[in-house]
């Protein structure tokens, strides 16, 4: 069920925090889309992606006191809940052996199975495919796989400087195409 | 300040890839600057922005599931909530799995080490008592080997007696009905006798053999024999001179004077 009521972020932050689950409800069908997008730029398998999405969602329903509005928007906080969860999904053991008969994917441009092609160019994904290979590599080990700047930095055989270096500006270059 | 906002710390908070300390920078940039607040807000929605345009819609039937599993612990509060059961992790399980391995691995080590041990052990028993007869097979060996050069040397002893130019052999044949044969090496020069026993019955308990020199018709006592079956050349006693020897069977211990019809053997020089 679906409905028509729209909340500002501080109300609907408040009613979370009541166990309100119309509150929930108006949430999920907002948000579960944009979150399911980003799942699956880390986990392009959609069955796998929507546990990780079902697990986020739970999360966000059962830590709702955690979020804390002055560090930022609701948005930002799901977001990073959805990251660290797809991330940690393709470190468990389960997905890498189910990963194992898969092509490795060094490109970021993983096309999401079961989506509409055309999606592939909107979005965080349009965004990143924009970046310098350089910058599009920083972030898709970055950000998408989770690796710390040290991992990078042995994986590409770069000083951790220039990798720190680079990731600002992949970064900067970031904003400046979202804005 | 500025130069913070193109540091690309807000970025990099904003999108989790901050440490802590980054992270709690912001936050008193935040609250320090409104520009910075602004910046991060303004980079905060063009994210949600972006996302919004890159939603994928999930699976219809999992917006349900998520439904049914928030509201199932309302549901079950009247009851006693069921107890968390940590599951093991796949890497604890495969931590586990690793150990039961090398346990198992450990187990199979040590059941073969042990069988080794025991064949070794037996094998070393055997080596053992193998060597244990070997070293008295080769004693044994070492002192028949004595005794052969011993009787080597003897035999080697009296043959260099009886090739000795200078001493001379003196056959004596029986003077009964016995087969009986003797024979005395003498060495006339050094008065030496020496008495080879080639055969003499064996003589009744409490008798004795006694060699004679006949000195000008008379008998003179040269030792009682002693047979030893194998014995070679027997020193008697010296007999400077003499025309025959003769050999008669006395009393144990001899006697003063021949027993003349018990002489076995008579030879002339």
């Amino acid at each position: 069920m679906t409905t028509a009521n729209t909340y500002t972020e501080p109300e609907l932050v408040q009613l979370l925090r009541q166990k309100e689950e119309t509150a929930f409800k108006y949430l999920y069908d907002h948000y579960a889309g944009a979150l399911n997008g980003v799942i699956l730029q880390i986990i392009p398998d959609q069955a796998l992606a929507s546990d990780v999405l079902q697990e986020v969602f739970v999360n966000i329903w059962r830590r709702m006191e955690t979020y804390d509005a002055s560090k930022g928007r609701l948005f930002t906080w799901m977001l990073n809940i959805a990251r660290n969860a797809a991330i940690d999904m393709t470190r468990s053991k389960a997905y890498q052996n189910s990963q194992k008969n898969r092509e490795l994917d060094s490109d970021v441009h993983i096309q999401p199975e079961g989506t509409n092609p055309s999606l592939d160019h909107i979005g965080l994904s349009k965004v990143i495919g924009q970046l310098k290979e350089e910058h599009r590599v920083l972030i898709d080990l970055a950000y998408l796989k989770g690796y710390t700047h040290e991992e990078i930095a042995k994986l590409l055989e770069i000083p951790l400087g220039t990798v720190k270096t680079r990731i600002r500006a992949a970064l900067l270059q970031l904003r400046k195409f979202l804005t | 300040m500025q130069e913070y906002i193109e540091s690309g710390s807000i970025e990099s908070c904003v999108l989790g890839l901050a440490d802590q300390a980054e992270q709690q920078e912001l936050e008193r940039m935040c609250a320090a600057y409104p520009e910075v607040r602004a910046a991060r807000d303004a980079f905060e929605a063009s994210l949600e922005a972006s996302a919004m345009a890159g939603a994928v819609a999930p699976p219809p039937a999992l917006r349900d599931s998520i439904f049914e599993k928030i509201t199932q612990p309302e549901s079950g509060s009247l009851t006693q909530p069921a107890p968390v059961v940590e599951l093991p992790t796949p890497e604890a399980y495969s931590g586990v799995g690793w150990k039961k391995y090398l346990v198992a691995a450990s187990v199979i080590l040590l059941a073969g080490s042990a069988v080794l041990n025991i064949y070794l052990y037996n094998r070393y028993q055997q080596s053992d008592s193998l060597y244990k007869d070997l070293l008295a097979q080769q004693q044994q060996l070492a002192e028949n080997n004595n005794s052969i050069q011993t009787r080597l040397n003897e035999l080697e002893t009296d043959l260099s007696r009886i090739k000795n130019p200078n001493v001379q052999p003196i056959k004596m044949t029986a003077v009964n009905n016995t087969n009986s044969l003797t024979t005395v090496y003498w060495d006339k020069n050094a008065a030496e006798v020496y008495l080879l026993v080639n055969q003499l019955p064996k003589p009744e308990p409490g008798k004795q053999y006694q060699l004679w020199a006949i000195v000008n018709g008379k008998p003179v006592d040269a030792g009682v024999i002693d047979l030893e079956p194998g014995d070679g050349l027997v020193k008697m006693k010296n007999i400077p001179s003499a025309e025959a020897f003769a050999i008669t069977l006395e009393n144990a211990g001899g006697s003063q004077s021949p027993t003349l019809t018990a002489m076995y053997v008579l030879g002339k020089v």
